[in-house]
């Protein structure tokens, strides 16, 4: 039986890709003359207490992603940021298997250092001006490398996942609520 | 000897255990083997990972239903994030989880087994009082006609007006209040699933099931005991406690199509067809807006099928062509299939009260592989063929054709940039579809294949009993045996045939 080929442009796998995230972001150190640069441009990230896995650096990008995904809205007048979503992020992932928890955390940095990598800019993510942010961040659904889109579909599916199961946006999309009324999880 | 339910997250297991039959998986295959062999007076124990949660701890809200209740976390995906992988984890398996949807496996199907892939003893006869048998314990019944909610009477408009066959479907609730929310557990235990079926049957005939409990090996299979290690889970069964064993005469894997492979696979038993052969049967979402609201999230999510252009007596297939169903599920999970982000994502989930979703389910042939990572997880490799991307654009097109038909005001599917059509002419815009992985929400939840039964080891890893190639006493009684896709929905063909190769074992036992 003749088979079709493959229709799919996968390369690599997402959950063996660690090598090949570290190979991007070394590639993004060697555009910027040295790693260290790369590093600098990404300045402080201000302490964050009680997380269980990331850090301040990983927290700060989440944040400007969560900006990005749920803006204030006159739509869906609720403040994301209220929810601490990273917080969630970061509880979730503590919990998961460690092979996952590398992957992710490289994802994140793969995050912030995205236009310096994919499009050769010397701001990280959580540096770029808010409007330019979210042009950037779409760019990485609609991007040509696989590795992105999956970078960016995990991270869509975590927060919307959270962000629309809270209660305070239900009003806003007509959702009345569970039939039974709300049970605190 | 009395049947129990024993949570390993707060006691440990009874020491030295021997048992007539250990059983990997409580779900449909599992449940009923369980209930089946216990009742025929055998000393069986359940090994469970997931826990058991009923009534008002289905909260019905989607962090905490797809956390508890679904497998990884409801994270599961091929390898590729190409497919996302949806199944159960939760004391009766997917059943708990699953759009009641009873779709009986056809005898054009059976027949197909027999005259393809030499099954010779899977003849629509033989399989006939089984199938009757799993009707009978998920008390189907056809779905009244003032059940239908507003997208699944929508749809049934567009095709009526088209001129199309479709069905009211049956399905395995009793006394359902239309509370909306199946896909994350019923709290008003509506469902006739192994929760409430099986498995209470097989604790009253004295079976034992171990809740977060997590096989991890399977030893000395060609012995007259073999061992079976598992594993303990913390209470929300994030993480492994402590190692247990125990021995058991026959070992029966319903652990679904990835977790059976992928224990056999961890234990190093059965011949090079183990893990090959899976098919996932991705299906495609299609989402319609209409004027006016639908309340899609209030009602049973999935009672109509548009079965226009689906054959169940495909020479070379069995169950081939597609069907069309609507689907809806609560906000988050949703959310998660929309390809719009920022204010535009924010935008499209205020229309989600005048949205009706449609599923394109559509069979695949057995292409993919079940393959072990060093830490033992599973590692899902699928690649979607093209002769299945030309059917879910086929799909696509009929689906919209009839929204439109029920006068919906757009279609859109979500792939990223989505395609949309508002009138009959565009929807041949969605012959272009393309379908990039992770920019084509591909959603799985009838895995099947993997451990395929042939009546020869040359062609698959498990024969027409059910008994893995290459062990004495280990069996596989759920999808993974299917040799193609044995329906649209899986879990009456799963009871239909774990219910047959049960009896079959029991002959054997006696004999
Ligand atoms: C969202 C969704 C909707 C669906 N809707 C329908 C529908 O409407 N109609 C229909 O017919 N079918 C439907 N299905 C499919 C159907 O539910 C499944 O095919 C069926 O439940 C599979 O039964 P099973 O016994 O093979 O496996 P499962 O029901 O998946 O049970 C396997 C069990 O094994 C456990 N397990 C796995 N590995 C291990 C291990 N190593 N140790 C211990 N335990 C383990 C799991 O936790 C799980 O509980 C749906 C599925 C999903 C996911
Ligand atoms: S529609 Fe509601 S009441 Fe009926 S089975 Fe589903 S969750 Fe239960």
């Amino acid at each position: 039986m003749s088979e079709p080929a493959p229709a799919t442009d996968h390369p690599l796998s997402f959950l063996s890709r660690r090598r090949f995230l570290k190979v991007a972001l070394a590639g993004g150190g060697v555009l910027l003359g040295t790693a260290g640069g790369g590093l600098a441009l990404r300045g402080c990230a201000p302490d964050v207490d009680g997380l269980r896995l990331l850090d301040a650096q990983a927290y700060r990008t989440l944040s400007r992603l969560v900006e990005v995904m749920f803006p204030a809205s006159a739509l869906i007048p609720v403040d994301a940021q209220a929810f601490d979503l990273p917080r969630l992020f970061d509880g979730w992932l503590a919990d998961e298997p460690e092979a996952l928890q590398g992957d992710l955390k490289t994802a994140l940095t793969l995050v912030e250092f995205g236009p310096i990598l994919f499009e050769a800019r010397l701001h990280t993510f959580s540096n770029l001006p808010p409007a330019e942010r979210a042009a950037h961040w779409q760019g990485w659904g609609h991007s040509r490398l696989a590795l992105r889109r999956q970078v960016s579909l995990g991270l869509r599916k975590f927060f919307n996942l959270v962000f629309f199961d809270r209660p305070e946006v239900w009003p806003h999309i007509g959702y009345p609520g569970p039939s039974l009324g709300v049970v605190s999880p | 000897m009395s049947g129990a339910i024993l949570d390993l997250s707060q006691a440990p297991p009874p020491a030295d255990l021997v048992v007539d039959v250990c059983v990997i998986g409580s779900g449909c295959g599992g449940g009923t083997a369980a209930r089946v062999l216990a009742e025929a007076g055998r000393e069986v124990v359940v090994l469970e990972e997931g826990g058991d949660r009923t009534g008002r701890q289905l909260t019905q809200r989607d962090g905490e239903m797809y956390d508890q209740l679904y497998m990884d976390r409801g994270g599961r995906a091929t390898s590729d994030l190409g497919v996302t992988v949806l199944q159960g984890r939760a004391l009766g398996g997917g059943g708990v989880i699953n759009a009641c949807d009873v779709v009986p496996i056809a005898d054009g199907v059976l027949r197909h087994w027999v005259e393809r892939h030499g099954l010779t003893d899977f003849t629509p006869e033989a399989l006939a009082p089984y199938r009757d048998l799993a009707l009978q314990d998920l008390s189907a019944s056809r779905i009244a006609d003032d059940q239908l909610n507003r997208p699944n009477a929508l749809l049934r408009a567009g095709t009526e007006k088209l001129g199309w066959r479709g069905e009211v479907m049956m399905h395995n609730r009793v006394g359902c209040a239309g509370l909306g929310t199946c896909l994350i557990g019923c709290p008003i235990d509506a469902k006739r699933n192994p929760r409430f079926v099986s498995i209470p049957r097989a604790i009253e005939a004295g079976a034992r099931f171990f809740t977060r409990a997590r096989a991890v090996r399977i030893d000395d299979a060609e012995g007259e005991l073999k061992t079976v290690t598992f594993r303990s889970l913390d209470a929300r069964g994030y993480h492994e406690r402590d190692t247990f064993t125990l021995r058991a005469r026959t070992v029966i894997l319903a652990a679904n199509a990835i977790g059976s492979a992928q224990l056999l696979l961890r234990s190093g038993l059965g011949n090079d067809h183990v893990g090959r052969h899976l098919m996932l049967q991705p299906q495609m979402p299609i989402i319609a807006r209409f004027a006016e609201r639908t309340d899609p999230f209030r009602g049973i999510p999935q009672s109509y099928a548009i079965t226009e252009f689906e054959r169940e007596d495909d020479p070379e297939h069995g169950l081939w062509g597609f069907r069309v169903e609507p689907v809806m599920g609560t906000p988050g999970i949703v959310s998660t299939l929309l390809p719009f982000q920022g204010a535009a994502g924010l935008e499209a989930m205020t229309g989600y009260a005048f949205m009706a979703a449609a599923l394109l389910l559509v069979p695949d042939r057995p292409s993919g592989r079940v393959e072990v990572a060093r830490d033992g997880r599973p590692v899902i490799r699928y690649t979607q063929r093209e002769d299945h991307q030309r059917r879910i654009r086929a799909a696509a097109e009929a689906a919209a054709r009839a929204w439109l038909a029920a006068g919906a005001e757009e279609v859109f599917v979500p792939t990223l940039p989505p395609v949309s059509a508002r009138t009959d002419a565009e929807v041949t815009r969605f012959r272009d579809l393309r379908f990039r992985v992770a920019a084509a929400p591909l959603v799985s939840a009838h895995q099947q294949g993997a451990v395929r039964f042939a009546a020869s080891e040359k062609h698959g890893a498990a024969d027409p009993e059910g008994r893995v190639y290459g062990t004495r006493g280990v069996y596989v009684f759920d999808s993974s045996g299917f040799p193609s896709s044995a329906s649209s929905h899986t879990m009456a063909p799963i009871i239909t045939v774990s219910r047959y190769l049960c009896d079959r074992l029991l002959t054997r036992m006696r004999a």
